[in-house]
């Protein structure tokens, strides 16, 4: 049995085993079986095109003609391994330079293929999946002992072997105006032109901007509906964006519209939706019926932390933030969101998700000074939540130090709004469909943080 | 095991066995402000003057000109200097190391990412040619240009993004070089063969990659006839 090989392969190893006798004991043998993968499906020191950079291991399910040992060419799964003797439990240093290293690997050259990073030390594991170029957590930071090891491991490969097809985005602010409606249609709009198949969750019931701005009304067979009765077919509830342009060439993406009734259903005088659907149903109902359908599907959620923002928050797997740089309150909330709100959904679910993405401006352009002082704001942020919560929000905010600590780039990608994206409102199409300048802003928006 | 032989040499030298050929442009009272501290705190810089040796006891400063300045200013008979291997590249190396020069970022092989990261640091410099200009859109253009197959980097006026012949061209022209992957280190001989001209060039490819200009002004050295209205790849024909 596989099994029982992994586990006495686990125990002779020494508790002090580097990495080398990790690799040669217990990873190579063993554990690639258990993972599912042969001898002809998985290479040692792969090359990741970044200098002389080789993950541990690389490894691929072979076709009849193609076989990953032969051709060394589009990995699916990396493993990187460390020893016994490395500290991988979170939040460690060595844990975060792993995790680090992990991450820089899977959006590597020639690792453009894979979908799934894998570290471990024997004790510790942690399973990564990359979508596009975003890369979270599958899993939390595992710990393992004799009577768990066989477990997890076949969590891991159940995961591995199930990759699921959409990624799952929330548009995320607890301060309100800060375009999060715009950025949601106009990025489906964008991935949508880029050939994805994108939906797009109305959760915001209380503004409903999103129906509105699109002129998609709720049908019979409502949102409300379905996630309070299991019975119901979600897909009923599905409304379809679609424009033709002058070639006859049809596009646009899906949309599950806000209705009446779950605008009332958040507290007031009626029974609230909170006491009849758990905070985790919009999650189940995304996994169970849409999530193979799409590339994309992103929900724009509510400005506030009630119960719609959590759900929306809870089914994700990444947030999306916008700020304004003219709004103390929007950058405020942002660092309170990362570093205290979502926290605490990521501690309920226990997959170590949503991972927050940087955040980003939207919105007017910027000057010299007004950057300056949305810095200087920043970087008190960033001292006080250090101080009070230990909390590091330095790579929340300027993405470019995670990957070079040593540098001071303090690059906030920024989306200006023009007039362009503004009056689309008023015509009910998203301004990327009908402005190109639109669409080159929002293809940056997709490129800094989606494709790769 | 590191051999002695890779080992930087730290010497401390003669401040008047130094010379200094291309002098810092740190204004005089920044020199005597800090060759001051220096002298208040024990006269020892702890940041070393990078120089090469260029005669017996003769030295010339490479980088760090600045500490060198300092240490002269404050009186100074010895100060501590690494002496850079006499190997090619180790010079360039050095001013690149600190910061003096800016190395060039290759289009034919740069990341978005990184075409972002060099457009933002030209437009946000202090009178910058490219004041106001759409980052993010000349990135985008950019990245998904046929960039490995230029021949120039006036390729990029091209791209309708705010990039005009002149001055934004010349600004981007200080980040960007263009070489081909296959032959990484042809910038280098292109420059090399354009100024020795009398050697023939038997490789049709690295005559390919000179500009039209560089091609007659090859073909007048080789005082090859009517070169002045030939196309370039007649010229290339030609020469080769």
């Amino acid at each position: 049995m596989t099994e029982s090989s992994l586990l006495q392969a686990w125990r002779d190893l020494p508790t002090d085993a580097q990495e080398a006798l990790v690799t040669a004991n217990f990873a190579a043998n063993p554990l690639f079986a258990a993972l599912g993968f042969n001898s002809q499906e998985r290479l040692p020191s792969f090359q990741t095109g970044i200098g002389a950079k080789a993950v541990d291991f690389a490894a691929r399910h072979n076709t009849h003609d193609d076989i990953f040992l032969g051709n060394k060419s589009n990995p699916y799964l990396l493993v990187e391994l460390k020893g016994r003797d490395i500290n991988l439990a979170a939040p460690s240093a060595q844990y975060l330079s792993t995790v680090r290293q992990l991450h820089e690997y899977l959006i590597s050259p020639n690792c453009h293929s894979s979908q799934w990073g894998l570290m471990t030390n024997s004790y510790y594991w942690q399973l990564f999946r990359k979508h596009g170029k975003v890369v979270f957590p599958a899993t939390e930071c595992l710990a393992t002992n004799e009577e768990n090891l066989e477990s997890t491991v076949k969590l891991i490969r159940e995961k591995i072997d199930n990759p699921s097809k959409a990624l799952v985005v929330a548009v995320y602010n607890h301060k309100g105006g800060v375009g999060k409606t715009t950025t949601t249609i106009n990025l489906a709009a964008i991935l949508n032109l880029l050939g994805k198949k994108v939906l797009v969750i109305d959760f915001d019931p209380d503004q409903r901007d999103l129906t509105q701005s699109l002129q998609r009304p709720a049908k019979e067979v409502t949102l409300y509906k379905c996630l309070d009765d299991r019975r119901l077919d979600p897909i009923q509830a599905v409304q379809t964006f679609a424009l033709k342009n002058k070639q006859g060439q049809e596009f646009g993406f899906d949309i599950l519209p806000t209705d009446d009734e779950l605008a009332m259903s958040d507290g007031g005088r009626y029974l609230g939706v909170q006491q009849q659907v758990k905070k985790s149903r919009l999650s189940e109902l995304i996994d169970e019926v849409f999530r193979d359908k799409y590339d994309y599907i992103l929900i724009d959620s509510p400005p506030n932390w009630q119960y719609f923002s959590q759900s929306a928050i809870y089914a994700s797997d990444v947030v999306l933030m916008p700020m304004k740089h003219n709004s103390i309150h929007s950058i405020e909330n942002a660092a309170q969101a990362i570093a205290k709100l979502i926290p605490k959904i990521q501690q309920e679910r226990q997959d170590g998700s949503p991972r927050v993405l940087p955040v980003f401006f939207n919105g007017e352009k910027i000057t010299d000074p007004q950057r300056e002082a949305a810095e200087k704001l920043i970087d008190g942020l960033i001292v006080k939540y250090k101080r009070l919560d230990r909390f590091d929000l330095t790579t929340y905010f300027y993405p470019r130090r995670y990957w070079r600590p040593a540098s001071n780039d303090r690059h906030i990608f920024t989306l200006p709004n023009f007039a362009a994206i503004s009056s689309a409102g008023f015509s009910h199409i998203p301004a990327v469909y009908q402005n190109k300048t639109a669409r080159e802003y929002y293809h940056g928006l997709a490129k800094e943080y989606f494709l790769q | 095991m590191i051999s002695i032989n890779d080992a930087i040499q730290l010497m401390y030298l003669w401040t008047h066995e130094i010379s200094v050929p291309e002098p810092t442009n740190a204004p005089q009272f920044l020199v005597d402000v800090v060759a001051e501290t220096l002298t208040q705190h024990g006269g020892k810089n702890w940041i070393p003057v990078i120089v090469k040796e260029v005669g017996r006891g003769e030295y010339e400063v490479i980088a760090n000109a600045f500490v060198y300045a300092a240490a002269e200013s404050a009186g100074l008979e010895k100060v501590w200097c690494i002496i850079v291997d006499q190997i090619e590249g180790a010079e360039y190396v050095t001013k690149v190391l600190a910061g003096e020069i800016v190395p060039k970022l290759n289009l034919a092989t740069a990341s978005y990412e990184q075409i972002q990261s060099a457009l933002e640091y030209v437009s946000e410099k202090p009178n910058s040619a490219l004041k106001g200009f759409k980052v993010i859109i000349a990135a985008n253009r950019i990245s998904e240009a046929p960039r490995q197959g230029w021949k120039n980097l006036d390729e990029l006026t091209k791209l309708k993004c705010g990039i005009t012949k002149g001055k934004k061209l010349d600004a981007l022209k200080e980040v960007f070089s263009l070489s081909s992957p296959k032959t990484p280190e042809s910038k280098v001989t292109e420059v090399s063969e354009i100024t020795t001209p009398d050697q023939t060039i038997a490789n049709e490819t690295s005559l390919e990659t000179l500009s039209l200009t560089a091609l007659k002004a090859l073909a007048k050295d080789r005082k090859v006839k009517g070169y002045s209205k030939k196309t370039k790849a007649e010229l290339i024909d030609l020469l080769s």
